[in-house]
């Protein structure tokens, strides 16, 4: 069984010193009026505790949004490898746990992407618990409950953090946390009581059993023109989605003769050049056909072909859509129970 | 000139009807191209230039007069690669979006009078003139782009120029958006990349000067725009200012299009 213990509120700062010792430690902060972007931060007052979902989630650590595969000069080819730089990830929420989760069976799935790996394995991952707002439905996809992707894990009890340890590095660091004290059976009881609270908390969601079949059936409900016909094509809900992973490749040839770089940059389903091949044929020519391949993968898609959804339920994709139309639990609704939009 | 440099591809660099925008970056960016082109024309930058054809020629501004044309049918006689560079090349930019709201004569009279005797077009694109091989739309151009262009283009391959929209490089930047926060009137949904979301990055509003992306969802745009309260003349106005051609608009759902022309 994982161990758990208990540390005052008042011995953060030196928790957090700990966690600096180990790397550069990265956390939510606020960066406008409502959003909140994880960034490197030096002071742990920096860090927006009332943070729920960033504007990028933390995949963007591992699979950086502009990365260099490779570089080319004289004939030879140059892999680029990560310079092992330990990062500590701080304040990630069940979701997001979720979602590296997927993005790590996703990019360990042979051939395994070193250049993710490579940086996932170089990293601390603390999770924290979190009071849902109206956008979060992670109840509805299971994801609301941390069961992977972090080595710590902290929940909120008040004056306390209550701090689950899951893996060997996390168990690595725990010598040097001296405000440790074993969880009791009262601190115990508190925490079951915070997540009780917390799962009574949800106001956003919907009865997921049906899901599969309803993706399914759904296909050609006329609700995908309504949306449709409000998409912007902008790609918003796939960089901020925590499972997103559609890479476009770049080879930049330099000036002088036999030298240049191979670059992976996030790219979104959602361009219509996306799906755009050889003899100027695309298979998702229109906004609408794009946009229903978005809504089957996250919600269906990887039934098949991994036994689990990829959309965590972190809300990112309803509050960066600019047309309103990825509120993902209206639309599950709403195809489910054909109030409106039936054919 | 040393014998060495004449085998160099050639170069060159001409303007016409434009902000002489575009002619700036080639000219900071020079000193890393003269290793490996010679610049047979340039008359921005140098005095000696020949008329002698060459590999690519770079050509900023929008044709808008007789000369223009003149000019630009010359140079493509002597190019194996022409190379619109900025929005005025590759769309109009805002003289070919005035031409697309009002008459050439109109303008040409409020402003030096009925009896003018200049000679004016109205102000198009290369491309609706000439055969163009490769857009690089910009205002002015980006230099990693614009460098990486020329090189492809050195080694005969086709170079590689984004046309996703401005939104994907706001979210890589991790911008808080501000069509969404502030409800500005962003066109970054509809505007190419390539600027690496300047305005919105200091919390302004796209105002698309790159040009149209990829297959503009400008329905949409107007759509949105309007629900925030943005009058539907100057969101069409605003979506036409930097060139966008009027086949993108064909969509455009009756009622904008009617009270555009009201």
């Amino acid at each position: 069984m994982a161990q758990s213990f208990v540390f005052s509120k008042a011995d953060f700062d030196s928790f957090f010193r700990v966690l600096q010792s180990l790397g550069e430690v990265s956390a939510p902060i606020r960066v406008s009026d409502q959003s909140f972007a994880f960034k490197q931060i030096n002071d742990p007052r920096e860090i927006a505790w009332d943070a729920l979902r960033t504007i990028l989630p933390p995949k963007k650590f591992f699979y950086p949004p502009k990365e260099t595969l490779l570089t080319y000069k004289d004939g030879q080819i140059e892999e680029s490898v990560s310079d092992n730089k330990f990062q500590v990830i701080f304040g990630v929420h069940p979701c997001d746990l979720h979602g590296l989760g997927i993005m790590d069976t996703i990019f360990e799935a042979g051939p395994a992407d070193t250049h993710y790996l490579q940086k996932r394995n170089h990293s601390l991952i603390v999770g924290l618990s979190c009071m849902p707002d109206k956008f979060c439905f992670c109840q509805s996809m299971g994801t609301s409950c941390a069961t992977r992707g972090y080595d710590l894990f902290l929940t909120d009890l008040d004056d306390d953090f209550f701090l689950q340890v899951e893996t060997p590095a996390g168990s690595a660091v725990l010598p040097q946390l001296p405000m440790l004290r074993p969880a009791e059976d009262a601190d115990k009881e508190r925490y079951k009581d915070y997540w009780l609270r917390r799962e009574k908390a949800f106001t956003n969601g919907f009865a997921p059993d049906n899901l599969r079949a309803t993706m399914d059936m759904e296909w050609n409900n006329s609700l995908w023109d309504d949306l449709g016909k409000r998409c912007l094509s902008c790609g918003n809900c796939t960089p901020v989605c925590p499972t997103c992973y559609c890479f476009d490749l770049v080879d930049i040839a330099s000036l002088s003769d036999d030298e240049g770089s191979r670059v992976r940059e996030w790219d979104s389903c959602q361009f219509v050049g996306f799906a755009q091949v050889a003899g100027d044929y695309n298979f998702r020519p229109s906004p609408v056909d794009r946009l229903k391949f978005w809504y089957r993968h996250k919600l269906h898609g990887f039934d098949d072909a991994f036994a689990s959804r990829t959309c965590v339920g972190c809300g990112r994709c309803t509050v960066s859509c600019p047309a309103g139309i990825d509120d993902l639990v209206q639309v599950v609704k709403t195809l489910q129970g054909q109030k409106e939009g039936k054919e | 000139m040393n014998k060495e440099s004449t085998l160099l591809p050639c170069i060159a660099v001409e303007s016409l009807t434009g902000c002489a925008g575009e002619l700036l970056v080639i000219l900071e960016n020079l000193d890393k191209l003269l290793p490996f082109v010679r610049v047979a024309s340039f008359p921005f930058a140098q005095t000696a230039n020949d008329d002698g054809p060459v590999d690519i020629a770079f050509v900023e501004g929008s044709v808008s007069n007789p000369h223009d044309l003149e000019k630009l049918k010359k140079i493509r006689s002597k190019s194996r690669w022409l190379v619109a560079v900025g929005n005025c090349a590759v769309w109009g930019c805002v003289q070919g979006g005035a031409c697309a709201k009002c008459k050439v004569s109109d303008m040409l009279a409020a402003v030096y009078g009925s009896d003018s005797q200049i000679e004016v077009l109205e102000s198009k694109p290369l491309s609706d003139h000439v055969a163009v091989d490769v857009k690089l739309s910009g205002c002015p151009i980006n230099t990693t782009q614009f460098l990486s262009v020329t090189a492809s283009l050195l080694k005969d391959h086709l170079p590689y120029i984004t046309h996703k929209p401005v939104c994907l490089e706001c979210k890589l930047n991790e911008n808080p958006c501000v069509l969404i926060e502030k409800n500005l009137p962003c066109l970054g949904p509809v505007t190419a990349a390539g600027c690496g979301a300047l305005c919105p990055s200091m919390g302004a509003a796209c105002y698309g000067c790159w040009g149209p992306c990829q297959d503009p969802q400008m329905d949409a745009m107007a759509t949105i725009l309007h629900e925030k309260g943005y009058d539907p003349i100057d969101v069409i106005n605003r979506l036409k200012s930097f060139g966008a051609p009027d086949h993108l608009f064909q969509r455009m759902s009756f009622q904008y299009n009617q009270e555009t022309q009201a």
